[in-house]
């Protein structure tokens, strides 16, 4: 039987600007998903843009390599990634204003791993 | 002739994995973690669905890791026995906590015994973050071990739907607030603050997971101990520990770490005043890792194995 974990990287979050998500070990798995549920966008224009990356010690990240659309849509969306290792996380930022600052987006982020 | 008992202990000693541990005589669950999460998961606060509802205290303890504890610059150290860890692992945010939690219910009340090898790190920096003062590099201490805080080993009993509920709670306290080396054992002197207890008034968030109020935590007798953090952050060695409690008695009974032996039994465990409903025998096992500075704390653990006296 495979092995699988779904971790909640950022639960009912509410992110701006630059961001980067907490480190997650993935050395064990053969596969990995994000799932990024848009819970709600506020802002002229609001847009969530992310790249996956990837590390070798939880420290120093590079992008993967995965391009991803930006997300201007409350929904859920997703991407595969295989050949990584060992470490994951997320990169990104929103882009867009509201009421003359930064825009900002509701979401949960999951990882869905399996061996 | 041999007994029925010196026969549990020889097949228990016959296997290298549960060889290491001193179970009771019904083993209820061995976790190698080389196998997966064994059922450990991430605590999160009560709701309706609303996620606005949970409260900021339990609303993200982050979810557990398996682990193969990589270091930048050895590379892999793997664990005690096999590649793999539960790992639990803070934001880089002062006094945030980690916790998992493994739910399980009682067949009957009595002796528990939750064992473990555990190793604890605080996250690799490049830069001096104490100011003036503060002990340097020398070669052998490293500030590193300063930037631990704390962990907690606890668990959850609820007897039954009119019954009693408590958590005894067992801390390792490597740092105060300031930095200052501790490395005392503590327990809890009050309860854990429920989403019930909130929403009702009867109690605040102030700053502590486990209690009532930050301060309400006192020494346990001899519990000195100075542990292995071995210097670097990039170095670990696993610790065995082996805790015992009562739920007959609603008490701790005895934590052992390495060599050191506490006895826990005179040790008040505070209970709660009112009922809960729904959680009729209920036996949760709970393990967090908590900073007390903006870097992140790391809580490793080998394999648990939990054990019961019938």
């Amino acid at each position: 039987m495979r092995k699988s974990f779904t971790a909640v990287i950022e639960r009912n979050a509410v992110l701006s600007g630059a961001f980067a998500t907490e480190a997650y070990e993935a050395a064990w798995a053969g596969e990995a998903r994000w799932f990024i549920r848009i819970l709600a966008l506020e802002g002229e224009g609001a847009a969530l843009r992310v790249q996956p990356e990837i590390s070798p010690d939880g420290l120093f990240w590079c992008e993967e390599g995965t391009k991803v659309p930006p997300m201007t849509a409350e929904g859920l969306y997703s991407f595969p990634l295989r050949d990584f290792g060992h470490w994951l996380r997320l990169s990104g930022e929103i882009t867009g204003t509201e009421n003359g600052g930064n825009a900002s987006v509701r979401v949960i982020i999951y990882l869905a791993l399996k061996s | 002739m041999t007994t029925a008992n010196e026969l549990f202990l020889a097949l228990i000693r016959a296997n290298p994995k549960l060889s290491r541990y001193n179970p009771l005589r019904r083993i209820l669950f061995f976790d190698d973690f080389n196998e997966g999460m064994n059922g450990w998961c991430e605590l999160l606060g009560n709701h309706d669905g609303n996620l606005d509802n949970v409260r900021e205290a339990v609303a993200d303890l982050r979810p557990p890791q398996l682990s193969n504890c990589t270091f930048f610059d050895i590379g892999t150290h793997g664990a005690m026995d096999g590649n793999y860890s539960l790992k639990l692992a803070t934001r880089a945010k002062a006094n945030h906590m980690s916790q998992a939690i493994k739910r399980i219910t009682q067949v009957k009340r009595g002796l528990v015994q939750f064992e473990t090898f555990f190793t604890y790190k605080a996250e690799q920096t490049f830069v001096r973050r104490r100011g003036n003062g503060a002990k340097e590099w020398d070669g052998n201490f490293d500030p590193s071990e300063t930037d631990f805080g704390d962990f907690t080993f606890s668990n959850d009993v609820c007897e039954g739907e009119s019954g009693i509920r408590y958590h005894c709670a067992l801390r390792y306290v490597n740092t105060d607030d300031k930095g200052n080396l501790v490395q005392k054992w503590m327990y809890k002197t009050s309860v854990q603050p429920t989403t019930k207890m909130v929403r009702a008034g009867l109690a605040k968030d102030l700053g502590d997971y486990h209690v009532i109020d930050p301060s309400d935590w006192a020494e346990i007798p001899g519990g000195y101990q100075p542990l292995c953090y071995n210097e670097v952050p990039t170095k670990i060695n696993w610790h065995y520990l082996r805790w015992t409690f009562d739920t007959g008695k609603r008490r701790n009974v005895e934590l052992q770490v390495n060599n050191l032996v506490m006895d826990l039994r005179n040790i008040p465990v505070p209970v709660y005043e009112h009922e809960y409903h729904g959680i009729r025998n209920l036996l949760n096992f709970c393990v967090d890792v908590r900073t007390h500075t903006n870097v992140r704390n790391f809580l490793y653990l080998d394999s648990v194995l939990v054990s019961v006296e019938e």
